[in-house]
């Protein structure tokens, strides 16, 4: 008999809000975080847009205390992770006395700390590069640095498979508390907003061009689609084994009932082998899960405005549910978050907790036209009411990584 | 019942050759992979060694996908997952592909890409970068290349946790195959040799002049190097119905984190005596069985005297027979990589009953009083073998291997 593992506080750093509220209100109401990016200048490039952290401030988290270390992408996690543990009331205290541990998926960590550490031994010589920076130049600093901060004294796991870096993370961490290896784990992504992924996705063309009548903007479903637009965030859950968590008295905002994945060989080149290994992660998640398809409420879908992409996940999740999509309430907050890689999948999870919780689910920002022949056929810009028990979370990379998990509703 | 997860192909390159064999034979003989930096100009820097690949070549093992495309890890991992497989006897035909998964670590992914951004930029010419760097460079593309060319969709992972990846890769094959999720897992680590690496181990003044000298008074510090290790795992039982030789069981595996310090250990070896600990109970061990220890063993002064403490720390008055080695004295520490190619070497020892050397090692450190298996190989029957790595953001994993027979 395995653990249930179950959802006991979440922490959240988006471009439209640091609570799981505030993003679940903007996103119903239909509110973009999607703008002209702050950052660093965008001159030469597609797209100007992203959806960034306007006025991201660790202080405000983690109070103060030597930031100096962190990098942007360490002090986003930190930031979530103190959240997470604030909101499962897991005090400083509890954690001496049990290994809280962390998983956390990420597409680059840092590739701008990576290579300003690079360009300043290119430009001064090598023996004025930062040793202080080498250390953020692993892919798992972030995780690291949020383990001294908030001594997480578990395994400490950084997962990367590109944009389903953080739900594979998620699946990964209940794995481990289901076989009783650990009790409680924080898991979930981050990426940051940085020139450096910026210009990889604008010169790989997966950003959204005006050149369509669509605006700059992800449509995802949308016939007039295409493209994306970078985002950033962190979100992290609070994975605990149900028995831990009715001993200590926690809330429980919800389960984690299955999760599946797979690997499309052909790395999106091929349209069929693309819908099939989509459809294999819905298949393992429902199996894992011990769910049927009809029990599926709603998909959270990892469509961001991608034409290919958007169009295979639909066929996909038609295969793997059986067919049972024609009136499956949809949404994809990336219409609104933009791809925040690492964290899109635990972002979408968190935000279905709201859902949930208050029985409303967003819409498709801008979506007025859906593709022909799209088998989520009830895909609507408009948020609706919606009593959701169980929810299916979809994450679908690009280079072939495929990733589903089935999240339940808690007790409210 | 836990389901019993055995290694039955090893594929390894390295500085001391590719290929199990080869590398087996070079490495019971103490030969050294370490010399002057090839892949770049080191004039600006202090030092000048390093631990490459030579004479590789891609196109031996790649049967789909094209070289241009693949970065050098991926390059690496490639090969050592195709010698892995044909060392197991697998035909790749014969798989449920849907069954057959990727577990993958590295420190850098593939930082060459990320240099080909950099010089771009510096030499204000980056419109020569183009949609090769998001297909090249994320650290993801390693495990997806080795799916790609062998055509596995089942799980793939990568793990980018740092020196420690190699082995927190294995434990993650290790839980997947446990879950049956897989019923074949290819798990190890791959990195490629990095300015971006050497120029920061060099800064941190941790990079020896000309050698690697592990538990040596005299050590001076690591040597960067580069490689791939990957192990087939798969099902006891399966194994035994294909009449697969086996070389070690897959027993547990104990990961930790110091939160202490992003590059130092934990100064009493909290963190990587929890590891150990964790790794014994989890395969069943009592910490009297462990008969070889192959060590982190950098060559750093701080982490082999701290490493002690901690084996100490763990194992007691049993610390002192237990033969430690440091492939590092002859690989240097290749990365990610390297816990992957030393599971490798736990493997062959469970397997042959012989241990490899830490070799460069003539001074003798008060600090360091173990016995380290100076210089010479040794035949020593090894029926439980536990692989260490230690890494940056206090990464401790520790992998325990043992003959399989035993609880027949």
């Amino acid at each position: 008999m395995r653990n249930r593992v179950v959802i006991t506080g979440v922490g959240v750093l988006s471009s439209l809000g640091d609570s799981s509220a505030a993003l679940h209100a903007a996103l119903c109401e239909g509110r973009s975080g999607i703008k002209p990016v702050q950052l660093f200048n965008t001159t030469g490039l597609g797209c100007p847009l992203g959806g960034e952290i306007a006025d991201f401030d660790a202080t405000k988290y983690l109070g103060q205390r030597n930031l100096r270390p962190l990098d942007r992408t360490s002090r986003l996690v930190a930031s979530a992770a103190q959240l997470a543990l604030k909101e499962s009331n897991w005090s400083e205290e509890m954690r001496q006395d049990e290994e809280v541990g962390l998983v956390l998926g990420t597409m680059f960590c840092s590739v701008h700390t990576i290579s300003e550490f690079d360009r300043r031994a290119l430009e001064a010589g090598p023996t004025y590069a930062s040793p202080m920076d080498f250390s953020n130049t692993v892919i798992n600093a972030a995780a690291g640095q949020t383990a001294i901060v908030h001594n997480l004294r578990g395994l400490n796991t950084t997962i990367s498979t590109g944009v389903t870096s953080g739900l594979a993370a998620i699946s990964y961490a209940v794995d481990l508390i289901r076989s009783g290896r650990s009790r409680a784990l924080l898991a979930g992504g981050a990426d940051e907003m940085c020139f450096e992924s910026f210009y990889g996705f604008d010169r790989a063309g997966l950003s959204c061009r005006s050149d369509r009548g669509s605006g700059d903007f992800p449509i995802p479903f949308d016939a007039r689609r295409n493209g994306s637009a970078l985002g950033e965030g962190a979100a992290l859950l609070m994975l605990e084994d149900s028995d831990l968590a009715r001993e200590r008295g926690a809330r429980v905002l919800g389960e984690i009932r299955g999760h599946g994945s797979s690997y499309d060989c052909s790395r999106g080149r091929s349209d069929q082998e693309s819908v099939d290994a989509i459809a294999s992660a819905v298949l393992h998640a429902l199996y894992d899960g011990f769910a049927l398809p009809h029990e599926i409420d709603c998909l959270s879908a990892s469509a961001n405005g991608s034409e290919a992409g958007d169009r295979n996940e639909a066929a996909g999740v038609f295969a793997g549910l059986n067919g049972q999509t024609g009136k499956l309430p949809v949404t994809a907050i990336k219409s609104m978050l933009g791809e925040t890689l690492g964290a899109s999948g635990p972002l979408q999870v968190i935000d279905l907790l709201e859902t949930m919780r208050d029985g409303v689910l967003p819409g498709i920002r801008r979506l007025e036209k859906l593709d022909d022949g799209c088998p989520l056929a009830t895909a609507r810009s408009q948020s609706q009411e919606l009593d959701v028990i169980d929810g299916l979370v979809n994450s679908i990379g690009l280079d072939g990584h495929c990733c589903s998990v089935i999240v339940s509703r808690g007790d409210f | 019942m836990t389901r019993r997860i055995v290694i039955t192909g090893i594929g390894v390159v390295t500085p001391i050759g590719t290929g199990r064999e080869t590398f087996w034979t070079n490495l019971l003989d103490g030969r050294c992979g370490i010399g002057p930096v090839q892949s770049f100009d080191t004039s600006g820097y202090n030092v000048h060694c390093g631990s490459e690949v030579r004479n590789f070549k891609v196109e031996d093992y790649l049967l789909n996908l094209d070289a241009a495309h693949l970065g050098r890890a991926s390059q690496f991992a490639i090969a050592a997952a195709r010698l892995a497989l044909a060392d197991a006897g697998v035909e790749i035909g014969s798989l449920d592909r849907k069954r057959a998964g990727v577990s993958m670590g590295t420190t850098s992914g593939e930082p060459r890409e990320v240099e080909r951004f950099d010089d771009a930029y510096v030499s204000k010419s980056l419109d020569k970068v183009g949609p090769e760097f998001l297909a090249m460079y994320p650290c993801h593309v390693i495990a997806a290349h080795v799916a790609s060319e062998l055509n596995f969709s089942g799980v793939n992972s990568m793990i980018p946790t740092a020196c420690a990846a190699g082995n927190y890769a294995i434990a993650h094959a290790l839980e997947v195959l446990r879950a049956e999720r897989a019923d074949l897992m290819l798990a190890g680590g791959s990195d490629a040799f990095s300015r971006i690496t050497f120029t920061g181990f060099a800064r941190l003044g941790a990079v020896a002049p000309e050698i690697c000298q592990p538990f040596d008074r005299l050590r001076k510090g690591m040597i960067p190097g580069e490689g791939a290790g990957i192990l087939v795992l798969e099902p006891l039982e399966r194994a035994r119905r294909r009449g697969a030789r086996i070389y070690a069981e897959v027993a547990g595996y104990g990961l930790s984190c110091d939160a202490h310090h992003m590059t130092a250990a934990h100064p009493a070896g909290d963190g990587a005596a929890r590891a150990m600990q964790q790794a014994l109970a989890d395969s069943g061990t009592n910490a009297e069985e462990v008969s070889y220890i192959s060590a982190h063993g950098t060559g750093t002064p701080t982490n082999d005297r701290l490493e002690t403490i901690a084996v100490k720390r763990l194992f007691k008055d049993t610390a002192y027979r237990i033969p430690i080695s440091s492939v590092k004295s002859m690989l240097g520490h290749t990365m990610g990589a390297a816990s992957a190619i030393e599971a490798a070497v736990c493997a062959l020892a469970v397997f042959n009953n012989q241990v490899p050397p830490t070799i460069n090692l003539n001074v003798p450190d008060p600090e360091c009083d173990l016995d380290y298996v100076p210089n010479s190989a040794r035949e020593v029957r090894v029926n439980v073998a536990m692989n260490n790595a230690y890494a940056f953001g206090g990464n401790n994993a520790s992998v325990i291997l043992r003959k399989w027979e035993l609880l027949n």
